[in-house]
């Protein structure tokens, strides 16, 4: 849209709902804390109209062969490609719609039947789906070059203690966001601050800015940056571990080829399976026993 | 009658304890109510022994028991569990009283099915039809629930919990195949014990003695860290499912029955914000009902 038709629909806009959404002076615009709030809800609402119309297109053309699918944002680009070949080729008919998607959001969208399939991050509620098989990516971490833990071959996490840790947004996958944190802590890493960061570049201005680190899994860590390092984590304690999923009973052929897909495009750079952590003891409030 | 900005507090509450809860509370004179999500179909788990804990004093009721008769429980084919006989290594008797007691105040496994056998499934769906519990039903035992549980988790034990597949694949989550309520359901039993009409004045009084003698402080209780506000409940749980229903009582006189069922994101066993969450919730919805 061109500038002055975009500035006077902002501004009647803000007139209509009496809240500024931008701060202006002559040489920037910036966007006010009530701006930002009101932009989650539209992008939210922009997301259910757009599940909307697709439910409604898939039901007027009597199609079967949409196929409304979701990745977590934090899927590697090159797994992505690899999963669109493997589709084309194994279901041509299939016209792939591809969300990127948060697990919380996901789990929203494949209980209200908006999506049938996504990719989800563990640990999540999973009550009412199925599931494909887990593949675990572990997870190093991010450190300034110059950082003294940066010239250890791999680095336990106590080493880290006393820098703060950026993690994604607690929202996006709540268990995930508290097993790491729960982890840390039981390898003797509490950080002072957790601070909330998700884009690369926002990363590293905090990574570079703030002495902060964070974990990332090989292959998405910044392999030219000449400021940042990738290490290992001394026993691989965390992970990313995905699965595909679908509600319970809806697993059609369109659904398993994604699934099916989707874990062979990941298993090319996972770990392996997922494996089960060690001993685990049930305290008497539990009330079962198994 | 629902109360849309409790419910958003409550459901905000849950989110921020990563897990997600139905919650049912009301008012036990007034009969007020705050809903939140108070309909939905959840495994009971361990709350059933309420319902089993009002068929036994319905059935003393009616005759067809003493609750001080003995009972006889032997060493071996107890149905597992981690307190009270359950955990305990050698013969003991007992009076059909004070295995109610194990059952409420440690959440006995043993002691409930030595009940459930003397009363029967029957009488107990029987008593819950009868109060009017429409969506409330017992499928099975407690060491029937147990060992569906076990085979689903399989050989490795709990540490297979961590594996996403297994916690989809356990029957023992699912309301469809397993004992099962509604938090509607559950605060109108609650309300019958408390005015007395799920059995006569002296049962009633006896079942809210046990309720009050239940010993966890970490979940309906930590919302009422008050010394002067009495908290009665009986918890239930399963891998990612913490539940407790409860009446909370005021000095001024107030008495709110509350219902709260919640499933976690993370298949880990302590998660004690989860925990907590159960009180902080029933909290929110008693300052509701309070603040009419």
């Amino acid at each position: 849209m061109a500038q002055p038709p975009l500035s006077q629909r902002i501004q009647r806009l803000e007139r209509e709902w009496g809240v500024r959404l931008f701060e202006r002076t002559s040489r920037r615009v910036s966007i006010t804390k009530g701006g930002t709030l009101l932009l989650e809800e539209a992008r939210q609402l922009l997301a259910q109209t757009e599940a909307l119309t697709a439910t409604a297109r898939r039901l007027s053309d009597g199609r079967s062969g949409l196929l409304r699918a979701a990745l977590p944002p934090d899927i590697a680009g090159e797994t992505i490609a690899v999963l669109l070949d493997g589709l084309r080729e194994r279901t041509p008919d299939v016209e792939l719609e591809l969300h990127e998607l948060s697990t919380a959001e996901q789990l929203l969208r494949l209980a209200s039947h908006e999506l049938d399939v996504a990719v989800l991050h563990h640990p999540c509620d999973v009550a009412g789906l199925e599931l494909a098989p887990v593949l675990r990516h572990e997870l190093g971490v991010v450190l300034p070059r110059d950082a003294p833990t940066a010239d250890l071959e791999t680095v336990p996490l106590a080493a880290l203690s006393g820098h703060d840790l950026i993690l994604f947004p607690r929202a996006l996958a709540p268990a995930v966001h508290d097993e790491i944190l729960t982890t840390c802590a039981r390898h003797g890493y509490t950080p002072p601050a957790v601070r909330n960061g998700h884009g690369p570049s926002f990363t590293r201005g905090l990574l570079l800015s703030s002495r902060a680190v964070a974990f990332a899994p090989l292959g998405a860590h910044p392999g030219r940056d000449p400021d940042l390092t990738w290490r290992p984590l001394t026993g691989a304690p965390l992970a990313w571990r995905h699965s595909a999923a679908w509600p319970r009973g809806r697993g059609d052929a369109a659904v398993r080829a994604f699934a099916e897909t989707v874990t062979e495009a990941l298993g090319r750079t996972a770990a392996g399976p997922d494996l089960p952590a060690g001993p685990l003891h049930l305290r008497p409030s539990s009330e079962y026993w198994i | 009658m629902t109360t849309n900005p409790h419910r958003t507090r409550i459901e905000a509450a849950f989110a921020e304890a990563g897990v997600t809860g139905w919650l049912h509370a009301r008012d036990i004179d007034s009969g007020a109510q705050v809903d939140a999500g108070a309909d939905h179909s959840v495994v009971t788990a361990s709350v059933h022994k309420l319902p089993l804990l009002v068929a036994l004093h319905r059935e003393a009721e009616a005759g067809r028991l003493d609750l001080t008769e003995r009972t006889h429980c032997p060493p071996t084919g107890r149905t597992p569990g981690p307190t009270g006989l359950a955990a305990m290594l050698d013969e003991a008797v007992l009076s059909l009283r004070d295995a109610a007691y194990l059952m409420v105040s440690v959440s006995d496994n043993t002691a409930a099915d030595l009940l459930l056998e003397r009363v029967g499934l029957d009488s107990v769906n029987a008593a819950t039809r009868e109060l009017g519990l429409t969506r409330t039903r017992a499928l099975h035992t407690f060491a029937e629930f147990l060992a569906a549980l076990r085979a689903d988790v399989g050989p490795e034990g709990p540490s297979a919990l961590a594996d996403p597949q297994v916690v989809a694949r356990l029957r023992a989550l699912d309301p469809r195949r397993s004992n099962h309520s509604t938090p509607r359901d559950m605060t109108r039993l609650l309300a019958s014990v408390w005015r007395d009409e799920a059995a006569n004045p002296a049962h009633c009084a006896a079942m809210r003695r046990l309720l009050g003698l239940q010993v966890w402080p970490h979940r309906m209780a930590s919302g009422f860290p008050f010394d002067d506000v009495h908290v009665a409940g009986k918890t239930g749980s399963a891998p990612t499912l913490r539940n407790e229903v409860g009446v909370v009582e005021y000095p001024d006189g107030g008495r709110y029955a509350v219902a709260v069922f919640t499933r976690a994101g993370s298949p880990a066993a302590a998660l004690p914000a989860a925990d907590a969450v159960i009180g902080t919730a029933a909290r929110l919805a008693v300052e509701a009902l309070r603040s009419r």
